[in-house]
């Protein structure tokens, strides 16, 4: 296959595909599952083929002219296919353990067929180069996260879903606006053409509440945690896979790689990202549900990225695109874990939980793995990614705000402690449960692996994110 | 008044009258030759303006005005929608021939006011549809479609007479009232201040059949009161027709703010943006699922009267494909009230819950269309929003930008209060005996989701045409 092919593939084939869902559901559900199964798993590979050609420093390009230069213009770059082979990857093991786990709900082709489209929209946001496309997309995907998030039919769940799609949108319009004065002063929403280009405060402050609000970050993050309604699968998506990444790439991608702004910018988002990692770290240490307990992690997780990004120099950069990836992973980890702990124990309150290390010990392995990858404990490949974002950001930092993200390292190596030790140390408090299926266990225990493997093999996603921020970076030292 | 598309007002009058006589013991003939009329119409004027050809041409074989054809488009879909919807609906005793002679007649005065060439011409076909869609909205002849209707007929009249008192006016200072010597006099710069207060009665005038803020109350018993499919070709296309295309027409020759004329500007501008404000927070609280869909119109129109009053060439593009887009999606959402009507016997969303079991092209159909309301790409009420937002911005007019985008979360807040009592959410006792809708009436709710999904994926085809057939013959 061609590159753009390759490049086409990777964008239509999930958009397409997902509304294909609802017929082929028609035939079998073995056979729509497996179909779903399938769309993630070409996405990726799609991706991954992408990645030989994209390292030698080409990008490729497919355009759609559109009228008053709204082209639909598809561009792979290190960049881009970095984070839609992680988004892929991470969905795709979603997929895989979702055959298990949602095998008894109802609606089940909504799910798939929404899953699948949202896969397919972050694709469509990854690989945009025209700012209203990566719009257009992104509130594809807030539709998607609307119904996933209402997946359960209860009152509760709907005003939920509702809070998610009226909270993300609101920041999108935001961020319209944002777009619609940088076309009105720049003539143009074409990133490879406003490369270099500096855009005034205002207008980077409507675009940055988009992305906050998409990342859960103060001032909006109230949503995540109330999303945690939905089955565990999808949340996992939501923070792991599409969702929260979807800012934290729009600002790698708009204000990293594309666009300056006046320092003053990036100094803001600091403080913003450094109060959200602290406040939510906090409120993590004191939450009793395990899913809004990892919620309160995302959130705060977040803040470090921002860190990394917004630090200005190369190290930090590269920190921040290490920590995507090592979170990606080990909080979709987290999630599916607590996916298997919902299905089988009961209780949600994790006081009410204990002793589970002896009746499910892959999954308290996989859970303490993907844990200590999120404390940043070495050699896990947390480690790295915190240890290059602190490196970077000391360089030309303000100490203030690194004594703030220090003190929220240090609760998160607490709240997780604690996690860990009120569900799976100590007494048991019920009847002990059995492990989950097997389905469940491989991608949990995957996922878990790869959070072990990437700190030894860390060599190679350094070697890639080191040439990435140095081909694309603008501005940064 | 264009001559070559005379056949589009005069078929439909010819069925009219032909229903009356050959039908009147056999109802079905009626259904037959109306919608077979109007599915004919609507062959004709797709085949003028979606022949691939055109896109090669781009646009220059299409000798008629791009803005006419659009609207007899629009018409013609949205009447043979409705049409096809009440050969369903329509019960037993209803007098099916009446029905189809009236909408047949409607659908004639409409082609009328869209391909007149004067104010006089218009003024007079505004009113023969005054008249038919009076009879319509009566038709189902209980108290409150009586009571719709007189209201509809005593709160538009006094549009009429600002309309006659401005063409009057205008008759004396320009003696004229062909658009294009209108057109001819606003280009010589002789615009007195006579002549720019016959023009602002007229403006006026169509405001108040618009059914814009100030002037909304008869919209909403019209729309919640008449015969459910009549809601839907009223909140679809005759109020468009009758009172908004007049303002458009009126931006487009009148350019106020090209002129200077910054007071009517503003003032548009001002009862624009205070319609989608108003419309959509009234909506919110709306317990009647028809009474939510009228505030919801009041608050679209907004946006196509905000982009009269600015009325720059994108501007204009922007109202006219917002127009399109609105009979559109409106028209779904109105013809789902219906079919909910029917299934449930009841308007109040209180009492609906759960139906996308139940119903499920019926519930994916209304959300497909309360994106596309809100402006959630890649539908086709996005981009002509944008386009909408985009004009405001660059033309200076940057607070009723933001207002426009800004109303774009209200509009979404009030259809996610109304998926969550009806489509989603606890299944209720009346959701439960509820039924899908027969083929014959989910149809036309299918036709009209595809024509919102296409003309957002083909924006480009959109708006090359309307950029090419449009500003090259009026702007």
């Amino acid at each position: 296959m061609t590159q753009v092919c390759l490049l086409k593939t990777a964008v239509f084939l999930p958009l397409l595909g997902a509304l294909l869902i609802p017929f082929i559901s028609k035939i079998s559900v073995q056979t729509r599952n497996l179909f779903a199964l399938t769309l993630g798993i070409l996405t990726f590979t799609a991706s991954l083929m992408l990645m030989p050609h994209v390292l030698g420093g080409m990008t490729i390009t497919y355009n759609i002219p559109f009228p008053l230069g709204f082209n639909f213009t598809l561009t792979a770059d290190m960049l881009s296919v970095f984070m839609a082979l992680i988004s892929s990857f991470v969905s795709s093991i979603i997929l895989f353990y979702s055959i298990g786990y949602m095998a008894h709900y109802e609606n089940q082709t909504e799910y798939y067929a929404m899953v699948v489209l949202f896969l397919g929209s972050m694709m469509g946001i990854v690989y945009s180069t025209n700012l209203i496309w990566m719009y257009v997309f992104w509130e594809i995907t807030a539709v998607c996260s609307w119904r996933l998030v209402g997946f359960f039919r209860a009152e509760n769940d709907i005003l939920k879903a509702n809070k998610t799609i009226l909270v993300t949108v609101f920041g999108a319009l935001c961020m319209l606006l944002g777009f619609v004065m940088i076309y009105s002063g720049k003539g143009t929403l074409d990133l490879s053409i406003l490369r270099g280009e500096t855009i005034s405060l205002l207008a980077a402050f409507l675009i940055l509440a988009g992305i906050l609000a998409k990342s859960s970050t103060l001032p909006f993050s109230t949503w995540l945690p109330d999303a945690g309604v939905a089955p565990s699968t999808v949340t996992a998506l939501l923070h792991a896979a599409v969702l929260v990444k979807i800012g934290v790439y729009a600002y790698a991608r708009i204000f990293g790689t594309s666009v300056t702004v006046e320092p003053v910018f990036a100094q803001t988002v600091l403080i913003i990202a450094g109060l959200s990692a602290i406040i939510s770290a906090g409120a993590a240490l004191v939450e009793t549900n395990i899913k809004r307990l990892i919620a309160y992690s995302t959130i705060s997780q977040l803040g470090f990225i921002f860190l990394g990004l917004a630090s200005g120099n190369n190290v930090a950069f590269i920190g921040a695109l290490i920590y995507i990836l090592t979170h990606s992973v080990a909080k979709g980890g987290l999630f599916l874990i607590a996916g298997i702990l919902e299905q089988k124990t009961h209780p949600k309150d994790i006081t009410k939980r204990g002793g589970l290390l002896k009746t499910m010990p892959i999954t308290a392995i996989s859970f303490i793995l993907c844990a200590l990858s999120i404390m940043a404990i070495p050699p896990l490949g947390g480690f790295f990614g915190k240890f290059l974002v602190f490196a970077g950001a000391i360089q030309n930092g303000n100490p203030w705000i690194i004594a703030m993200f220090m003190f929220a390292a240090i609760l998160t190596v607490l709240y997780l402690l604690r996690l860990f030790y009120l569900v799976f140390l100590g007494e048991a408090k019920e009847h002990p449960p059995k492990e989950g299926s097997p389905t469940m266990l491989i991608s949990v225990a995957m996922l878990a692996l790869i959070s072990l493997l990437l700190g030894a093999l860390i060599y190679y996603p350094m070697f890639y994110t080191e040439a990435l921020s140095l081909k694309l970076g603008v501005f940064l030292q | 008044m264009t001559i070559s598309l005379l056949a589009y007002l005069l078929i439909p009058l010819f069925s009219a009258v032909l229903i009356q006589f050959v039908s009147r013991n056999k109802e079905n003939l009626a259904d037959i030759i109306g919608n077979i009329t109007l599915f004919a119409g609507l062959l004709n004027i797709s085949y003028l303006i979606f022949n691939p050809v055109n896109f090669k041409l781009s646009f220059s074989n299409i000798a008629q005005d791009g803005f006419t054809l659009l609207m007899i488009f629009m018409i013609y879909l949205v009447a043979f929608s409705v049409s096809l919807f009440s050969t369903g609906f329509l019960t037993k005793e209803k007098n099916r021939h009446h029905f189809h002679s009236l909408i047949l007649v409607s659908v004639s005065a409409m082609c009328g006011i869209v391909t007149a060439g004067d104010f006089f011409t218009l003024y007079i076909f505004v009113e023969a549809l005054a008249v038919a869609s009076f009879a319509l909205i009566a038709f189902d002849d209980n108290e409150k479609g009586i009571e719709a209707a007189i209201k509809y007929f005593l709160l538009t009249f006094p549009a009429s007479i600002f309309i006659l008192l401005g063409m009057a006016i205008l008759l004396f200072t320009t003696s004229t009232f062909n658009f294009a010597g209108l057109q001819n006099i606003v280009a010589g710069g002789y615009l007195s201040s006579p002549i720019m207060s016959g023009v602002i009665l007229i403006l006026l005038g169509f405001l108040i059949k618009s059914g814009v803020f100030p002037f909304h109350t008869w919209v909403l018993d019209a729309y919640q009161g008449a015969y459910s499919p009549v809601s839907a070709f009223l909140a679809g296309t005759i109020t468009k027709i009758a009172g908004v295309y007049a303002v458009i027409k009126i931006a487009m020759i009148f350019k106020f703010f090209d002129l200077k004329l910054y007071k009517i500007s503003e003032t548009l501008m001002f009862i624009g943006a205070a319609s989608i404000l108003f419309g959509a927070i009234a909506a919110m609280r709306q317990k009647d699922f028809k009474r939510m869909l009228a505030y919801s119109s009041i608050s679209q129109i907004g946006y196509i009267i905000i982009a009269c009053g600015l009325a720059t060439p994108l501007a204009i593009l922007g109202a006219i494909f917002h127009m399109f887009n609105h009979a559109a999606f409106k028209t779904v959402l109105f013809l789902n009230g219906a079919s909910l009507e029917k299934s449930l016997n009841t308007t109040n969303m209180e009492k609906m819950g759960g139906l996308e079991h139940s119903m499920p092209w019926t519930s994916w159909s209304s959300v497909i269309a309360l994106m596309s309301t809100a402006g959630i790409p890649p539908l086709s009420g996005f981009w002509s929003k944008l386009l909408i937002i985009v004009a405001l911005w660059e033309g200076g007019a940057k607070g009723y930008s933001v207002t426009a985008i800004g109303a774009g979360i209200i509009t979404l807040a009030y259809f996610m209060v109304m998926q969550r009592k009806v489509f989603f959410g606890k299944i209720t006792d009346a959701a439960k005996k509820a039924e899908e809708m027969p083929a014959l009436m989910l149809a036309p709710v299918m036709i009209l989701c595809a024509v919102i999904i296409m003309s957002g994926i083909l924006f480009p085809y959109c708006y090359n045409y309307l950029i090419e057939t449009i500003t090259r013959t009026i702007l």
